[in-house]
């Protein structure tokens, strides 16, 4: 039981929470904008590394520099948006999703241009767990990235619920043209997307590298489960988002347990099918997800 | 006076023109993976190739002075991305031979899509899986590293040796891995060595505790670790040492990297991590030749298949002027002339004395920095190993296998 707790649930949580705060900006670009954007995991690879520049020319806490990333990162998407999407913005959407592609494309490899293409640390060395109870040992760094997933994704559900501008956007996901109608300015609108998506992006990058390391592939290789994640909560759905993040992150790590006799119920080498056969399911027998997202 | 200085100077102007037109570039691929996992190795295999290429040029280059160029292509460590350089390199570059690539799955991918069908020569100076033997290549297929079915045995002889009969391993979902991690297991059981838990996972996952906590329930003395660094290895030895559930760990070369002493941190591995790895004998002539150029040019000889690039890359340069002429099916029976006995001896950086002999029609035999680089009938060669730990001041102390 406690071993089922300590080296299934809470890995578990912690993947989940990283893969909610990414599907948190793919579901509501996916709502608002109309397209499956695949350079999304790119962004969150770009704020890890700004955030590992920042340790290194500033010495300071990873969870400290994260919100200077978060801020460098939006303006990098913000710019992104003005120069490449806007040209877009009424096209078909299949033209938006394989220029996204192409976007994924061109910001790994100015990553890779910039910064090399080496393994890099953010927090070097190993954290030993602190018990809890004297029975549940947990890591300071997973507690951090838990933590910081419950803030962000509280001020999210904040933004979305009182203030006017995460009403204009719940209102643009469900009617853009009713929207429009009632005098909401959708260019602001996008913009505000593109704000709380790239910062959620660039925050999950950086936990992420908290927890591993720094990478280019990082962001792509979070891609599939992120998807995975957004469509299972609904499409246009970030509460949904956090839940098929939570989701996904527990099933592919409890697939792994010896449920019956001592060998793992499922290999361990097929982990990252898992996701993939959830979306499957998803898109086969429920495709506007748990909450009631719009159809893919 | 001053007239004919001028002339002279004219002429001489008008002489390296004539020459310089006349001398073309040989291009032969170098493909190997510049991204990915194990970027770092890849740096140092590609200085050592190149090291190679300037010895060529520096002397005289190919025929008469044409410069032997590199043309590089990324393999990225996945099959996929192999054929991609590889079809880039054969049928975009139209390349003459191919030096590399560098990962087993890359090497695989792209010999059997591109450069079997396409009959040229490959010349892998890291590919290390069994499997690679095996394939049906009409003799185009070589490599200058050692197969890992010797190291798989050097490290299962090792954890003999130092008393541990119980072990763990677990082995990332790829060619080089998987290989080597059947040769082990094998290899332990066979020296009386009991494997309490066997386990695939899936390289480029931010964690791997609940793997890891299956890994642990025989109570093995040690994890071996079969991975490259940068997807999976570093993240399981910090997750075991986190966790707890071991405390010792052998690996293979596709560990070998400064990365992991700084990443896991030098007194949390010191003492508890041993690597094996392809190495050459220090004592070796052709090995100080090569040592002492690589040194030079700010490189560290015994980063690991660096002296084998070099071999890898100089070989097809002493194939390609043997053969006589930049023609594709010439390679594959000029290096194998080249490579092995009869003939005088050449080591590297001997590019001019090598040229004068196979232009008087002699035969030679190359023996590398690696090794002596005599390919047997599946174009493999033999190896020597040394074992590399963690010291306490974060440095790899190396000691040879016997």
């Amino acid at each position: 039981m406690i071993e089922l707790i300590n080296f299934y649930i809470v890995p578990g949580l912690v993947l989940g929470s990283i893969y909610g705060l990414g599907a948190i900006g793919l579901t509501l670009t996916f709502g608002i904008l109309r397209f499956a954007n695949f350079s999304h995991g790119e962004t969150m690879t770009l704020g890890a590394y700004f955030a590992w520049s920042l340790v290194s020319i500033l010495g300071w806490h990873p969870l400290a520099v994260m919100p200077l990333a978060m801020v460098l990162t939006v303006v990098v998407i913000l710019g992104i948006d003005r120069g490449f999407y806007k040209p877009f913005r009424s096209s078909p959407t299949i033209m938006l999703v394989i220029a996204s592609f192409g976007m994924m494309l061109m910001i790994r490899s100015v990553i890779q241009f910039f910064w090399g293409v080496q393994v890099k640390t953010i927090l070097p060395g190993i954290q030993l767990p602190i018990e809890i109870f004297g029975l549940i040992r947990i890591s300071p760094k997973h507690m951090v990235i838990v933590g910081s997933a419950i803030v962000l994704m509280s001020a999210v559900y904040y933004l979305l619920k009182y203030t006017k501008i995460g009403k204009a956007m719940r209102a643009m996901s469900d009617s853009p043209e009713l929207a429009r109608l009632t005098g909401i300015n959708t260019e602001h609108v996008i913009m505000a997307t593109w704000i709380v998506g790239g910062s959620l992006a660039a925050a999950a990058g950086v936990l992420l590298a908290l927890d591993s390391h720094v990478q280019t592939l990082m962001g792509f290789k979070l891609l599939l489960p992120i998807f995975a994640a957004t469509i299972l909560g609904g499409v246009g759905r970030p509460h949904g988002a956090v839940i098929g993040g939570l989701v996904i992150g527990l099933a592919e790590e409890l697939s792994t347990y010896p449920w019956i006799g001592e060998t793992p119920l499922l290999n361990p080498g097929y982990k990252a099918g898992v996701a993939f056969a959830i979306m499957v399911a998803l898109l086969i027998w429920r495709p506007s997800g748990l909450l009631r997202g719009r159809t893919t | 006076m001053k007239i004919l200085r001028k002339l002279a100077l004219g002429a001489a102007a008008v002489a390296l023109m004539a020459s310089s037109a006349q001398a073309a570039d040989i291009k032969v691929g170098s493909v190997g993976a510049v991204t990915g996992p194990i970027a770092e190795l890849v740096a140092a295999i590609m200085s050592g190739r190149n090291l190679a290429a300037s010895h060529v040029n520096a002397q005289g280059g190919l025929f008469k002075g044409d410069t032997y160029k590199l043309v590089l292509g990324d393999s990225a460590c996945d099959p996929k991305a192999g054929v991609d350089a590889g079809n880039k390199v054969v049928n975009v570059d139209q390349v003459v031979a191919i030096v590399g690539a560098s990962c087993s799955g890359g090497t695989a991918g792209m010999v059997q899509a591109v450069t079997i069908p396409a009959g040229v020569v490959t010349i892998s100076d890291s590919a290390t899986a069994p499997s690679i033997t095996d394939l049906k290549d009409n003799d185009l297929v070589y490599r200058v590293a050692p197969s890992d079915a010797y190291q798989g045995a050097a490290m299962a002889a090792l954890i003999r040796s130092r008393g541990i009969s119980k072990v763990a391993m677990t082995y990332a979902n790829d060619d080089y891995n998987s290989g080597i991690a059947a040769v082990f297991e094998r290899e332990f059981k066979a020296l009386g060595g009991t494997i309490t838990a066997n386990q695939v996972h899936e390289p480029d996952k931010p964690s791997y505790r609940s793997e890891l906590s299956t890994l642990a329930r025989g109570n093995a003395e040690a994890l071996v670790v079969f991975a490259y660094y940068g997807s999976s290895g570093i993240a399981i030895i910090k997750n075991s040492l986190e966790t707890g559930l071991f405390g010792e760990f052998f690996a293979a070369d596709g560990m070998f990297d400064d990365s992991v002493i700084e990443q896991i941190g030098v007194a949390n591995i010191a003492g508890k991590l041993s690597i094996t790895q392809s190495a050459s004998d220090p004592e070796d002539v052709s090995y100080k030749i090569f040592a002492k150029a690589f040194t030079a040019g700010g490189g560290n000889p015994n980063a690991p298949y660096v002296t084998h690039a070099y071999d890898a890359s100089f070989l097809m340069a002493l194939a390609i002027e043997k053969a006589g002429s930049a023609d594709r099916s010439k390679i594959r029976a000029a290096l194998r002339a080249v490579a092995s006995a009869p003939g005088e001896i050449i080591r590297p950086g001997e590019w001019e004395k090598a040229k004068a002999l196979i232009a008087a029609g002699k035969d030679i035999n190359y023996e590398g920095a690696s090794g002596n680089v005599d390919f047997d009938k599946n174009g493999d060669v033999g190896g020597l190993y040394t074992v590399n730990t963690v010291s306490a001041d974060g440095t790899w102390k190396n000691t040879i296998l016997r």
